[in-house]
């Protein structure tokens, strides 16, 4: 039987980060990273936004051959259609090619000597008395085999099975999960420089709708919906009417769906031999919906407690719940705020939005940043000083 | 078990209960895997590319219909 010391299930941002990382802090390990799709980076299920900062702390996107646009603009666009624009004066967002992008990242965790095997998917796994995990896979057309693990990282997104099969929760209620339709647009008019998101309960319930720029006149069109808070209609139905109404004799010349989970990260992101990192682990910004960067970062911490649990030759629970706690005061305890105040803002009408819209435009653009709007809005709109309040409680 | 799983999904197999199931259209399904993760039982999984329900498994409470952005999942009679 194979062996290998770190098995990563998935190569997205978090998995390859993760293989990466792990193959960088102790170079003697054999680590392999598995793809279940045919080409990493493919279906793209992502608006492809990142932002600057985040992204920096790992890739220089400057002139780099996966960026589709730089973005110095966010324009919230209210329900009844007024729009603020942010001028931020700076690169404040990336949209990326994703399918570039995957690919770099897995690359370069190959030429760090990560075996890298595509269209092999995981299908279950055992742990061995001696603490080994025994994972079954099925590769290219179809073969079976078993590969023998020390530790496997969880890095399989929204199904995350890994998590499953080591007996974690990786459940998602259904308040916390953002149904998502989003089509690749063309023949439109939009300021390629910003990014769009507008809120409303007639057009994206519990989420909003995004149109993220890829080039000149094509862009990523998309929007979240709970669908408890829906009207029967499901995402893509949703999608439909608003690309109708705001984008007519538009081009769509791509379409995609998936889930993006707005819950705080799982209890437990760790097992025996186990790590759970990434959308598998629920790490996205529960607010924004952001899981690029969060699910690099997550990755990294996994990759690095991978390796030296192994070096160490202990990769049992007990040590492995310092990655969760590392997890934790990194991101995961801002992420429990953050649902807290999605939770809060919720609770907010389409009237309040449109308010909301009205005073922050009378706030001079040059001076519009995120900050001065946010301390405006408390000013003018009482019902935002719960919603702040959760920031603190 | 594999076995059991494919008879269920092509609906060969006599369900116990008399309660609906959920069904999956796979001609409708983009097999984004949303649904997976808010399955109370875990009776949904993806295996071949291929969304599988255990209609053994499903308790038929539904919280996977609504949520599925494309509309590929409905009730049918166990």
């Amino acid at each position: 039987m194979p062996d290998c010391d770190v098995l990563v299930v998935g190569a997205g941002p978090a998995g390859s980060i993760a293989a990466w990382e792990a193959k960088r802090a102790a170079p003697e390990l054999d680590v392999v990273l598995l793809e279940r799709d045919r080409v990493v980076g493919l279906p793209v299920r992502c608006a492809e936004g990142v932002g600057d900062a985040g992204l920096r702390e790992f890739v220089d996107p400057d002139g780099a051959p996966w960026v589709a646009r730089r973005i110095t603009r966010i324009i919230f666009v209210a329900p009844d259609d007024t729009e603020v624009p942010v001028a931020e004066g700076r690169t404040v967002a990336w949209i990326l090619d994703r399918t570039r992008f995957d690919a770099f990242l897995a690359a370069g965790a190959a030429a760090a000597g990560v075996e890298v095997r595509v269209a092999t998917e995981a299908a279950g796994m055992e742990r061995d008395p001696d603490g080994r995990w025994h994972v079954r896979v099925r590769g290219p057309g179809g073969n079976e085999e078993t590969l023998c693990a020390r530790l496997v990282i969880g890095a399989d997104g929204v199904e995350a099975m890994v998590g499953r099969w080591a007996g974690l929760d990786t459940r998602v209620p259904a308040r916390d999960m953002e149904s998502c339709a989003q089509y690749v647009v063309q023949n439109v008019q939009f300021d390629p420089d910003a990014v769009y998101l507008q809120f409303g309960d007639r057009i994206a319930p519990g989420g909003y709708a995004w149109l993220f720029p890829k080039g000149v006149g094509i862009a990523n069109v998309g929007l979240g919906i709970v669908a408890l808070r829906a009207d029967g209609r499901n995402a893509r139905e949703y999608l439909d009417a608003w690309i109708a109404r705001r984008y007519p004799g538009s081009a769509t010349v791509g379409a995609t769906v998936g889930g993006v989970i707005v819950n705080p990260t799982i209890k437990q992101t760790y097992g025996d031999g186990v790590l759970i990192a990434g959308d598998a682990a629920h790490m996205v910004n529960p607010l924004s919906g952001a899981g690029i960067v969060n699910a690099m970062k997550g990755g990294r911490l996994a990759g690095r407690a991978a390796a030296a649990a192994i070096r160490v030759g202990d990769t049992g629970a007990r040590r492995l719940s310092a990655y969760h706690q590392a997890w934790m005061e990194l991101l995961g305890d801002d992420h429990r705020t953050y649902y807290r105040i999605k939770q809060a803002l919720d609770g907010l009408d389409d009237g309040f939005y449109n308010a909301l819209a009205r005073t922050v435009n009378g706030i001079p653009e040059a001076k519009r940043s995120l900050r001065k709007v946010f301390a405006h809005a408390l000013v003018k709109h009482p019902q935002l000083i719960p919603v702040a309040a959760r920031y603190f409680v | 078990m594999t076995l059991l799983i494919r008879l269920a999904k092509v609906g060969r197999m006599p369900h116990p209960r008399a309660s609906d199931v959920a069904s999956v259209d796979l001609l409708v399904c983009d097999r984004c895997g949303l649904c997976l993760p808010l399955c109370p039982p875990e009776a949904i999984h993806l295996a071949l590319d291929e969304l599988v329900i255990d209609r053994h498994a499903c308790t038929g409470c539904r919280k996977c219909i609504a949520p599925c952005p494309v509309g590929a999942l409905a009730m049918v009679p166990a």
